[in-house]
């Protein structure tokens, strides 16, 4: 359709060429020119002498003939032009080159100068221009080069561009433009330089661009491109360069590849190819860089340099490639540079062969199984730079030839199973910048030497066993910006030269057992961001020059021993994160926090701190975490803070606050966690925490909280868990909480509660650590809905004044491991399956009866025969039970006696062996014994596992 | 005796100081899972792994030493597999992700959870057998597994678990018969009820309770 309308036009603009042929003189572009420099704004004055009194073959940009009768050439590349490219260009109907490139041109690329019939080479490439590329561009019949790249273009490739058969170089790269590769490129008989990266082309590669016989680069890197490979690339003999990263390229890589003897450059990266590396790219003589990374290609690496002698790079990262490394992956004198091999499946020990490889430069095995010792003879690769051989299972010592690699500047050894010290010969590498020796089983001292290393700017020895101290020589290191020891066996002090190590941004000593103060000349470190000295024993005030750091924005000195005021840490205004957790630190709260308006931290918790929340700290409102709890706190929750109301956790717990819970925490609608728990805190419980829909866990126990329980407590769909225990709340437990189906864990107790327990209760099926509602004035019979609570492993409703009987639905709460009834006005028989609690769990009742209290044999006769088999039992267990307590004190003296005389002392063994009984007996009751040793309370799922680890 | 336990202490002191101060493992390990979750309702938001460790999650409960002993997601409307990185959660006591869409195998890791005292992964989509390993949790008192598509036979690896108290495998696809020897004896049958080819329970003697399994 379009080329007949544009026909017409073919024939006019021939008309026009003959005419101004006739014309013969330059005064017609001369008016043109004007027109054209009119519609561009020309800030650099580039078109000052574009004027009627000048010669226009002297104006700037601008070539004449020979004959100075036409305009062949137009050059305002990267004059600082904007505006549009006028229509008018048309008028240059001698123009052979137009280069209007790197300018800011926008608008689109005017359809008129198709009728540039002698136009040769077409520059508009890094300008702004926007549109489709015109079909008409097409009828440009002579031209050889077409470089529009790096605009906003949009749309489809005109399949018109097919006409122009004499084009060397189409650049379309960098721009906008999308639909697939038109067939019509076949056509392009001469064409040597196809760029069409980064855009959004999509489609097949079409096979037809085999026709381009004269290629020599083509790259479609960057788009979407899918389906395979066409194998007829294979054909472009005169092609270095094929560039197609980053599509969604797939299948296997045709190897018909391995026939462009010409190719330099192979990239494929970033595709979905898979299959294995063909072994005809061992043809490639020429191939100097071969990129297949980020690909799915499986098999072994075949690729032998003793084939490809001219390669420099080898980038096979990111595959399923398995095997070892071939021995001839690297010969002498060859000129391999860099080989990347990471996050393959790739194993074996370190190929000795590769050490012949002295071209290399940078060598990435990282992320694979390799293993075995790092060889000795490493130092073979004097121009290596980097070593990466991170996340791999290399083991052994680190060799002490490493020293000579006079050239390595980065060496990531992490994550390995390193054995041994470091080599004090590292100190020879004067161009290390960069150590990464972290989690690894390195051992020994951190040497000295280490300190030699004056280009260091990252030493991260995280996760090894390092004992001793920090170097006392750190402070030589000038250019350290990142140190990280945490969590080896390093003790004694920080050494007060770390101050010298000025460009320090983060240090991190956690996990350590250093101690000591913070030495003064920590003030020198004023690019320190992070800071991270948790779990050491440090201790004493914090030096107040510390104050003078004011790019700090993570503290962590938390679980250490520091005293003194945290006035110096409030220095920075940058503070995101400030952890001081468990330390000494006592004073007041320094109200200059307030002015690091990004912290998104503060934990303060466990000091000693005393005086008030600054009211300041309203200002904080990006504040997420705020936990001041376990410490000496008085005065009230401020208003100020409900302007914090991106909290998430709230915690104030055991200090001295007085005053009432605040109502306008309801607005806190992110809050998880809101622990006021341990205070003083008067006044009720704010029907408006209901509206904090987010909340897990409430714990206000331990107040003087009076008034009834809200009903808008069952608002907390969410809530985990509720504690309101030991304050002096009064009213009925509120048939809502029901509502809190989350709910897992409910204490109420040590209150004044009356009324009924709510039947509904028993909807809170999910209640599993403890039901609590002991010592309160609750009244009416056990509802039977708390039969319901199969998950329940505590239930105590002690101490009140319940009636009646004990449900006999009670006895399905299987889970149940503690029980406590007592002090009640209970009645009646006790369920059967508790017989296995104590006693103590039902005592100070009315009238219970049944194991473990006495039978209810009086009551109904039609009993007294199973009760009475119980009693046999009973009998039994109590004969069993008095001959065993004899045999046990008979061994135990004959143990004491032969102890006596051997003097030797039991080992484990021994407790191992109770266990096992205990084991036996449970087998035997199939219940748990510790409910038969009396004190139920201190039975519970913590306590069992605890004493292990403390 | 009390000196003996001093010893035992004095004992245990160092390796405990190494576990504490590998605290971060715990949060790489919970990540590992918030990775490998789908999380419509953003439940896991707070699960930062650049923290100290993950004690101040949601819905993670850690002990006085940072350990996390718990990990409560029941009814969270999470989708997603397990992953073994959950093995190393050695003081976890509760593992609760009932009632979500979490699909794919029981990772055997599980096992490894010797302090684990109740597994409630109840009401998901599990699939593949019940492991075997899960008979090394000696402290686990709470099995609850049903309501998913387990299959294969119970595991008699289980019967040796000294504290259970509760199993429940009801509604899975469960095969073979029913253990009745060890902790199993004292199950009724509703623990396992459901499983239309779990065959009852097995005939001690009887060395044949795989058939049609």
């Amino acid at each position: 359709m379009g080329m007949i309308q544009i026909c017409p036009l073919v024939l006019f603009l021939s008309v026009l060429g003959v005419l101004t042929f006739t014309h013969g003189d330059t005064s017609m572009d001369s008016s043109c020119l004007q027109r054209i420099k009119s519609q561009l704004v020309d800030p650099e004055g580039v078109l000052r002498n574009w004027s009627s009194g000048i010669d226009i073959c002297s104006w700037n940009g601008l070539t004449c003939s020979e004959d100075l009768t036409h305009v062949v050439g137009l050059n305002l590349s990267g004059s600082g032009l904007s505006g549009i490219i006028s229509p008018e260009f048309s008028c240059l109907v001698s123009l052979q080159i137009l280069d209007l490139s790197s300018n800011y041109l926008t608008g689109p690329i005017p359809p008129e100068l198709g009728k540039l019939q002698n136009l040769k080479e077409l520059y508009l490439y890094s300008n702004f221009l926007s549109g489709k590329i015109s079909a008409e561009l097409g009828l440009l019949k002579k031209l050889q080069v077409l470089r529009v790249g790096n605009n906003m273009l949009t749309g489809e490739i005109t399949p018109h561009l097919g006409n122009l058969t004499d084009l060397r170089v189409l650049g379309l790269a960098f721009s906008l433009l999308n639909g697939s590769i038109p067939v019509e490129i076949g056509n392009l008989k001469s064409l040597k330089i196809l760029n069409l990266q980064q855009n959004s082309f999509s489609g097949l590669i079409p096979g037809e661009i085999s026709s381009c016989l004269e290629l020599q680069v083509f790259s479609a890197a960057g788009n979407m491109l899918e389906g395979e490979i066409p194998a007829s690339i294979g054909k472009l003999e005169s092609l270095e360069i094929l560039h197609l990263a980053n599509n969604t390229l797939s299948g296997s890589i045709p190897i018909e590849l391995g026939s462009l003897s010409n190719l330099k450059y192979l990239n494929l990266l970033g595709n979905g190819l898979n299959g294995k590396i063909p072994v005809e790219l061992n043809q490639l003589s020429m191939l100097e860089t071969l990129d297949l990374s980020n690909n799915k290609l499986s098999g072994k690496i075949n690729i032998l340099n003793s084939r490809l002698r001219n390669l420099e790079s080898l980038v096979l990262s990111d595959n399923f490639l398995t095997g070892g490394i071939p021995s001839d992956l690297c010969v002498s004198n060859s000129n391999l540079q860099k080989v990347f091999l990471s996050l393959n499946n790739l194993s074996g020990t370190f190929p000795s062969e590769l050490l012949n490889c002295s071209s290399l430069q940078q060598l990435d095995l990282s992320n694979n199984g390799f293993y075995g010792q790092l060889p000795s003879g490493l130092d073979n690769l004097r121009n290596l730079t980097d070593l990466v051989l991170n996340n791999n299972s290399f083991s052994g010592k680190l060799p002490s030839e490493i020293g000579n690699m006079s050239s390595l500047k980065g060496l990531y050894l992490f994550h390995n199973s390193l054995t041994g010290r470091i080599p004090v010969e590292i100190g020879k590498l004067q161009r290390l910048t960069v150590l990464y020796l972290y989690e690894n089983q390195l051992s020994g001292s951190i040497p000295r030497e280490l300190t030699n290393c004056s280009s260091l700017m990252e030493i991260d020895l995280f996760g090894n066993h390092f004992t001793g101290s920090i170097p006392a020589t750190i402070g030589k290191l000038k250019h350290l910006v990142f140190l990280q020891l945490r969590q080896n066996d390093l003790s004694g002090p920080i050494p007060p030269c770390l101050g010298y190590c000025k460009k320090l941004q983060k240090l991190a000593l956690a996990d350590n057992r250093l101690s000591g103060s913070l030495p003064p000349t920590f003030r020198f470190l004023t690019e320190l961001s992070v800071v991270t000295l948790y779990n050491n024993s440090f201790e004493g005030p914090l030096p107040e020059s510390l104050f003078l750091l004011k790019n700090l924005s993570i503290i962590n000195f938390s679980h250490n021993r520091f005293s003194g005021s945290i006035f110096p840490l409030s220095g920075s205004s940058t503070l995101i994160v400030l952890d001081l957790t468990n330390n000494s630190f006592s004073g007041g709260i320094p109200t200059r926090l307030a002015e690091s308006k990004n912290l998104t931290r503060l934990r303060l918790g466990h000091n000693h701190l005393t005086g008030t929340i600054p009211s300041e700290f309203g200002q904080l409102i990006e504040l997420n975490f705020l936990d001041l709890s376990f410490n000496n706190l008085t005065g009230e929750v401020i208003q100020e803070l409900s302007n914090c109301n991106q909290l998430e956790h709230l915690l104030l717990n055991d200090n001295r606050l007085t005053g009432t819970v605040p109502s306008w925490l309801g607005r806190f609608q992110g809050l998880g966690e809101l622990d006021l728990s341990s205070n003083d805190f008067h006044g009720t419980v704010p029907a408006e925490l209901g509206s904090c829909s987010k909340l897990l866990k409430l714990s206000l126990h331990s107040n003087n909280l009076s008034g009834w329980i809200p009903p808008e407590i069952g608002n907390l769909t969410c809530l985990n868990v509720l504690d309101l225990q030991r304050n002096n709340l009064t009213g009925p437990i509120p048939s809502t909480v029901q509502q809190c189906k989350k709910l897992y864990e409910l204490r109420l107790s040590e209150n004044f509660l009356t009324g009924m327990i709510p039947s509904e209760l028993g909807k809170l099926t999910e209640l599993q650590v403890i039901l609590d509602l002991s010592r309160n004035q609750l009244s009416g019979e056990i509802p039977s809905s708390l039969g319901k609570l199969m998950k329940l492993e505590r239930l105590n409703l002690s101490f009140n004044q319940l009636q009646g009987e004990v449900p006999p639905s009670l006895g399905r709460l299987t889970s149940l491991q503690m029980l406590n009834l007592s002090n009640n006005l209970l009645q009646g028989q006790v369920p059967s399956t508790f017989s296995g609690f104590p006693l103590s769990s039902f005592v100070g009742n009315k009238d219970l009866c049944g194991a473990p209290l006495v039978s209810c044999s009086e009551s109904v006769g039609s009993e007294r025969k199973w009760l009475s088999d119980n009693e046999v039992a009973a009998i039994i267990v109590a004969i069993v039970f008095t001959s065993t307590v004899i045999c046990l004190v008979l061994i135990y003296m004959m143990l004491r006696i032969w102890f006596d005389w051997r003097k030797v002392s039991v080992s484990s063994s021994d407790s191992g062996g109770l266990e096992s009984n205990r084991e036996e007996m449970q087998w035997f009751y199939g219940e748990d014994n510790e409910k038969k040793n009396g004190d139920y309370w201190r039975v519970n799922s913590l306590t069992s596992v605890q004493p292990q680890e403390k | 005796m009390a000196l003996w336990a001093l010893f035992l202490l004095l004992l245990l002191q160092p390796s405990f100081l190494l576990k504490s101060s590998m605290a971060n493992l715990e949060g790489d390990a919970l990540f590992a899972l918030r990775r490998a979750l789908k999380d419509p309702a953003n439940v896991l938001q707070s699960w930062d792994p650049t923290l100290v460790n993950p004690c101040t999650w949601f819905h993670v409960t850690c002990d006085g030493d940072n350990r996390v002993t718990r990990l409560d997601l029941g009814n969270a409307n999470l989708s997603g597999k397990l992953v073994p990185e959950l093995g190393r959660l050695e003081h976890l006591q509760y593992l609760e992700l009932y009632r979500n869409k979490l699909r794919g195998p029981i990772p055997k890791e599980i096992g490894a959870l010797k302090s684990l005292l109740s597994l409630g992964l109840y009401h998901n989509n599990l699939s593949g057998p019940i492991p075997p390993s899960l008979s090394r949790l000696t402290n686990l008192k709470f099995l609850r597994l049903n309501g998913n598509s387990l299959t294969g036979r119970i595991p008699r690896d289980l019967t040796t678990l000294p504290n259970l108290k509760i199993i429940d495998v009801s509604n899975n696809d469960l095969c073979g018969s029913i253990p009745t020897t060890g902790s199993f004896y004292k199950f009724n049958e509703r623990s396992f009820e459901n499983n239309p080819r779990l065959k009852g329970p097995e005939l001690m003697g009887s060395v044949n309770y795989e058939i049609g399994c």
